[in-house]
């Protein structure tokens, strides 16, 4: 099918459940997506490399994440979670992102979090997020398809 | 002169000089009667003042013209200011009062002048102001203002206020502990969903046909819980007084159109039909549309629940008095609601037996949530439930729930 095209597409992750994190790659990458995780914004970024199986990578940081994306790959959207291991959380990923990514900052977000308070949201909007999810309220399947159909129409 | 006669003019005398002296004597018992009264009068006075000065609020009093005449060594601790520094000045000058934003409250909206001139003033305890300090800081406070009256005309107003900086941190914990609550109930909520959505979809392999009811079951289960976390949330949004409302012109017909194709799915399900007479011209409303959703799904999911298979849902929207209210009801041909219980069902948490005893699923917190949201706003929401003598197929009265939106909502529009 669109399988092809997807092949190509990569997602960067960032959600502080390990638990979580598991789910959401494994249902992305059946997919056929390709899936960097991130925990944090904060740890260094050499001494946390490590190369999974699939060719993934994951990481611990968001700072790391912020490197990550500046110096190698093609990230095709991002999923944000805003409580993230660390003091920095999802509204300063996505400040630092929009304001030092450069040509980066078209990459659609989208934020998936359990926090449904109504400023927050305003201001993920504010922000250019493309779209808030909560997650107790959504099937997963759900925000996949969404992302997907975003991504085809990029 | 006879002996007789200057007897006579002696006792004369000593008559006269012994009413001299009873007279004296008199006064001199009025006058220290009037010097202990006196005495009791100032005692009573400096008790009074020392009364006055120890009350824990602060206590200003000011005459006519706004001008202090007498503040008390709260008022003097709290505001940095001694008594000498500040009698005889307008107070409005001396204590300037802002609000969260810090813009200066104008002497003409104060609420001491306001008072003085015979308006009956309610504070407004969803507005928070501060008071200033000789040192220029601030502190949040909450005041009563009253008119003193004397022989039917106003001669002052008196202040009593405190710091209530303590009061608002308790409250700005609260709502945080409830943020981070509910955050922290939904997270493994969601990793359930997740997992267990996957195994569903066959994403981990193929179920047979009894793994598959397990899970629905475990599935299910969960959604409860989401629904019930959500629930508890907004209750306790609601008690705290930190639910928002955003009142914004609202499409009240397709707002419930859109509930009800929401909930389509259900309602097919058990064979139930819809009947909606949602009203031509009807205006947009001055509503939060967020909440009042909120209030029509927890109704119409209501009647759908507690409606059996095949039965009938009645929903109309109309304008009443005059087209300056409106009307929305919803009849089912349902349950009904025991009459020994009917009282109780805006109660948290509360169920009816006779949907217990159905076996159907609900937190109890529908109603309670839905009546909050319609008393904040203004309006109203009653019901009628006839009977609720359940007979299976015969067509049953059921329940009538009502909301109206108060009229003024309406006005602002025309």
């Amino acid at each position: 099918m669109k399988r092809t095209s997807k092949k190509n597409r990569t997602i960067l992750v960032l959600e502080d459940e390990q638990s979580l994190l598991g789910v959401i790659k494994a249902k992305l990458e059946k997919e056929g997506i390709r899936v960097l995780t991130s925990r944090s914004v904060e740890k260094a970024f050499s001494s946390d490399l490590k190369k999974s199986k699939s060719g993934g990578i994951t990481l611990n940081s968001v700072k790391t994440a912020l490197k990550h994306v500046e110096d190698l790959e093609q990230v095709d959207a991002i999923w944000l979670d805003h409580n993230l291991v660390g003091e920095e959380n999802g509204l300063d990923f996505v400040t630092k992102f929009k304001r030092n990514a450069g040509h980066w900052s078209k990459i659609p977000i989208f934020v998936v979090s359990n926090t449904a308070d109504p400023d927050l949201v305003k201001t993920y909007i504010r922000l250019g997020v493309n779209k808030y999810y909560v997650k107790a309220e959504n099937r997963l399947d759900t925000i996949v398809a969404d992302i997907h159909s975003s991504l085809s129409h990029a | 002169m006879t002996p007789v006669i200057a007897n006579i003019l002696m006792d004369k005398e000593l008559a006269h000089k012994k009413e001299i002296a009873d007279s004296q004597a008199a006064l001199l018992n009025v006058l220290d009667d009037q010097k202990r009264d006196s005495e009791k009068i100032l005692k009573k006075k400096a008790v009074d003042e020392a009364i006055l000065a120890s009350i824990g609020d602060g206590l200003v009093v000011v005459d006519k013209e706004g001008k202090i005449t007498y503040v008390n060594q709260s008022f003097e601790k709290m505001l940095g200011w001694s008594s000498k520094e500040v009698l005889g000045k307008r107070i409005v000058a001396v204590v300037p009062r802002e609000d969260e934003k810090g813009e200066v409250v104008p002497f003409n909206e104060r609420i001491l002048n306001r008072v003085l001139r015979g308006e009956v003033v309610v504070a407004d305890l969803t507005n928070p102001f501060y008071y200033i300090r000789k040192d220029k800081t601030r502190f949040p406070s909450s005041s009563i203002v009253n008119s003193i009256v004397l022989d039917g005309e106003i001669i002052g107003v008196v202040e009593t206020f405190r710091d209530i900086t303590k009061e608002k941190e308790i409250d700005k914990a609260k709502t945080e502990f409830v943020s981070l609550a509910s955050h922290q109930l939904r997270t493994p909520l969601s990793t359930i969903n997740w997992y267990t959505e996957m195994l569903l979809t066959g994403d981990v392999g193929k179920l047979n046909a009894e793994q598959e009811k397990y899970l629905n079951e475990v599935y299910r289960g969960n959604q409860r819980m989401v629904g019930l976390v959500n629930a508890l949330l907004s209750v306790s949004r609601m008690d705290l007084g930190t639910f928002i409302f955003e009142p914004e012109p609202t499409d009240i017909p397709l707002l419930v159109r859109s509930v009800l194709d929401e909930q389509m799915p259900h309602i097919i399900q058990k064979g139930i039909t819809v009947f909606p007479a949602l009203g031509t011209n009807i205006p947009l409303i001055q509503v939060d549309p967020k909440l009042l959703r909120m209030v029509v799904q927890n109704l119409l999911s209501n009647a759908i629940k507690y409606t059996p298979e095949k039965g009938k849902i009645e929903i109309s929207l109309t304008l009443t008095n005059q087209k300056k209210c409106l009307l929305f009801t919803i009849t089912d041909t349902g349950y009904g609601i025991p009459k020994n219980q009917q009282h109780k069902i805006f109660q948290k948490l509360f169920r009816a037996d006779n949907v217990r005893e159905k076996d159907t699923e609900g937190t109890g917190l529908g109603l309670y949530i839905a009546k909050a949201i319609i008393d904040n706003s203004g309006g109203k929401i009653w019901f009628e439930s006839p009977s609720s003598n359940y007979v299976e197929g015969e067509e049953n009265t059921g329940t009538t729930f009502y909301v109206e939106l108060p009229c003024k909502l309406l006005e602002k529009n025309k």
